[in-house]
């Protein structure tokens, strides 16, 4: 019998797990300054071959011969919840659901380069409406979440949709589509010549469409260097001149429009993962001094909901990032108490007593010294722990409260 | 990553090494790296250099320990990194193949290789059902000894196949050094690396 947790989960221990709880609710604080609701979705759900990622996902069998699955992302749990409880926004009725959510998700895979199988994400999704102004919202609260946390944000910023009226309009064929999508994400500019090059015309007409279909391929090849600042929106435009590509530049500098200070944001047109399944504006954060992104998220209109757009932080990832940052462990408990209404006026107060095991007095003053708590609290009275170093400042502060709550309590 | 647009680079030591070193000074960074024996981790001018095998390139890059590194193109997908990879370096260059002893005939049982995924992907795309053992060096010795009856490696001029009479029967990729970079630092230090990978690109024998 292994007192070890199963392969790619782990314990986590009491100053972690204050700096876990720390760090999630500054987020959800924030998150619901901006008017998003919590929103709780279970974590057993019913196997659909359909989910995005049914691959990756625990599965388990039901007692009724059903098959169950653990919950490995939020995003289509949540689009469940709106079918369920807001059929018409379901139905694409425009009404705006700004919802947050956090919690555990599980993936079945190898744990291997500092991935594990159960791990915690906070995050939102605004349902329900889709323009340049729900898509900045989204953007401003992703780099918000990063500056709440203490850290300086980097965002990149794309748009997948360009990728796809470019691939539309170089009339490249669907089966050729995520190969050469991935070598656009990758930069590859070797390996999408390759691919562009092996890619039959498709359905593309002979004459002008077929010289259009053409140059679309040459502006493919230009892909991957799409990235910098907002001069890569007028690049973008004269490398794709089609009617939809250019409506996909301009949803993407209307965004932008939105951004008092888009310093902090860097374009980078050759975003293109999943993209069946990300329709719009996509983005994930960096920070300086940690190699991997802190968020991600984006637009996916259509592949689970008519109207939708979220991101999602991963908590671990954050905890290793703002680790250099963090505030020194939460201290011990400051006083040990054998008086119970007393011990009430203090934790009322936000002090952290602990009620003795021990009514003695004496084995109280040990108890004290073994847990490192500087005071104990005996009859109304605070006496300093022997051999515990003690401030006296705060002996006179918690005095003070005792004092304050008066020797009947609450009167005038 | 220390100072904001300073590069920490991961190379593999080796030829390879040496072939790095001298594209990144041609693409004007100054890397003075001293002579004789070197630390893992030495500051050599313009960027921090970190010495390891080369297999081990993708892991430092993808985690972000290292901006950005050279590794060969087999390599880097038999790690199955995502990484940014915007140049072809060129150097380096051999093929992966399926190698058998010359003449050999029936079907492959059993096949012994460096590179197990990418020789599980290629068994499954030909749709064969053979086993893959996976070896750390001197994969043909695997053929010679009858451990397996085939071989995925890298093939540079052949030599070694001829001399112990084995022979190539199909390849399975191309491949050659790749520069290769950190999602979050091509964003974090763009002022430092989209010069260097312009200068790159523009290297003979590059792409």
């Amino acid at each position: 019998m292994s007192f070890n947790p199963p392969d790619g989960t782990r314990y986590v221990l009491p100053d972690a797990a204050a700096r876990r709880a720390q760090v999630v609710g500054t987020l959800r604080d924030l998150y619901r300054a901006w008017g998003y609701d919590m929103v709780e979705v279970p974590a057993l759900e019913r196997y659909d071959a359909g989910h995005p990622r049914q691959a990756q996902s625990f599965k388990l069998s039901d007692r009724d011969s059903g098959v169950l699955a653990l919950r490995s992302d939020f995003t289509p749990a949540l689009a469940q919840l709106v079918r369920a409880e807001h059929p018409a926004v379901a139905g694409g009725a425009r009404r705006p659901l700004r919802w947050q959510y956090s919690g555990t998700l599980w993936h079945a895979i190898d744990p291997e380069l500092a991935r594990t199988r159960e791990f915690s994400q906070v995050g939102l999704e605004l349902i329900g409406v889709s323009n340049a102004r729900a898509d900045a919202e989204i953007l401003h609260l992703a780099r918000e979440s990063v500056r709440a946390v203490g850290l300086q944000p980097r965002l990149e910023v794309g748009n997948p949709g360009f990728v796809r009226a470019l691939l539309d309009a170089a009339a490249v064929p669907d089966d050729r589509r995520d190969g050469i999508a991935d070598a656009i994400d990758r930069k590859d500019r070797r390996d999408l010549a390759d691919l562009l090059a092996a890619t039959p015309g498709g359905g593309a007409p002979s004459g002008a469409a077929a010289g259009d279909a053409e140059r679309a391929r040459q502006s493919l090849l230009a892909m991957p260097d799409l990235y910098g600042g907002t001069e890569v929106l007028e690049h973008a435009r004269a490398v794709a001149p089609w009617a939809a590509a250019q409506r996909e530049i301009d949803r993407l500098a209307g965004v932008l429009a939105e951004f008092e200070d888009a310093s902090e944001l860097m374009l980078d047109l050759a975003m293109a993962r999943r993209l069946s399944y990300y329709t719009g504006v996509t983005f994930r954060a960096y920070t300086p001094d940690y190699g991997q992104p802190l968020l991600g998220g984006g637009r996916y209109d259509g592949a689970l909901l008519p109207a939708a757009a979220g991101f999602s932080i991963g908590v671990e990832r954050l905890m290793q990032a703002t680790r250099a940052r963090a505030a020194a462990p939460e201290p011990a408990p400051r006083v040990l108490a054998l008086d119970d209404p007393a011990a009430r006026v203090l934790r009322d107060a936000g002090v952290r007593v602990v009620r003795a095991l021990h009514t003695d007095a004496e084995e109280a003053r040990a108890e004290a010294r073994d847990l490192r708590v500087p005071f104990l609290l005996v009859a109304g009275a605070l006496e300093p722990v022997e051999g515990v170093a003690a401030d006296d400042d705060e002996r006179v502060a918690i005095t003070a409260l005792l004092r304050g709550a008066g020797p009947i309590g609450g009167g005038a | 990553m220390s100072s904001p647009s300073r590069l920490t680079l991961a190379l593999p030591k080796g030829r390879v090494m040496d072939q790095s070193l001298a594209v990144l000074r041609a693409a004007g960074l100054r890397l003075d790296t001293g002579g004789g024996a070197r630390a893992l981790r030495y500051d050599a001018g313009d960027a921090t250099i970190i010495e390891m095998r080369n297999a081990d390139v993708p892991t430092y890059v993808e985690l972000g320990v290292a901006d950005a590194g050279v590794v060969g193109k087999d390599v880097l997908l038999e790690s199955g990194s995502q990484l940014v990879e915007p140049v072809d370096l060129g150097f380096a260059a051999c093929r992966l193949s399926l190698i058998r002893p010359r003449g050999a005939r029936g079907t492959v049982q059993r096949v012994a290789s460096k590179y197990p995924r990418l020789t599980a992907d290629y068994l499954r795309r030909v749709g064969s059902g053979a086993e893959v053992v996976k070896l750390s060096g001197n994969v043909e010795l695997a053929c010679v000894s009858g451990l397996a009856d085939a071989v995925v490696d890298v093939v540079q001029t052949g030599a070694t196949l001829v001399a112990n009479d084995l022979e190539e029967v199909d390849v399975l990729l191309h491949s050659s050094a790749r520069f290769v970079v950190n999602r979050a630092a091509l964003k974090l230090k763009h002022e430092t690396l989209r010069p260097l990978i312009e200068a790159l690109r523009g290297l003979p024998g590059s792409f």
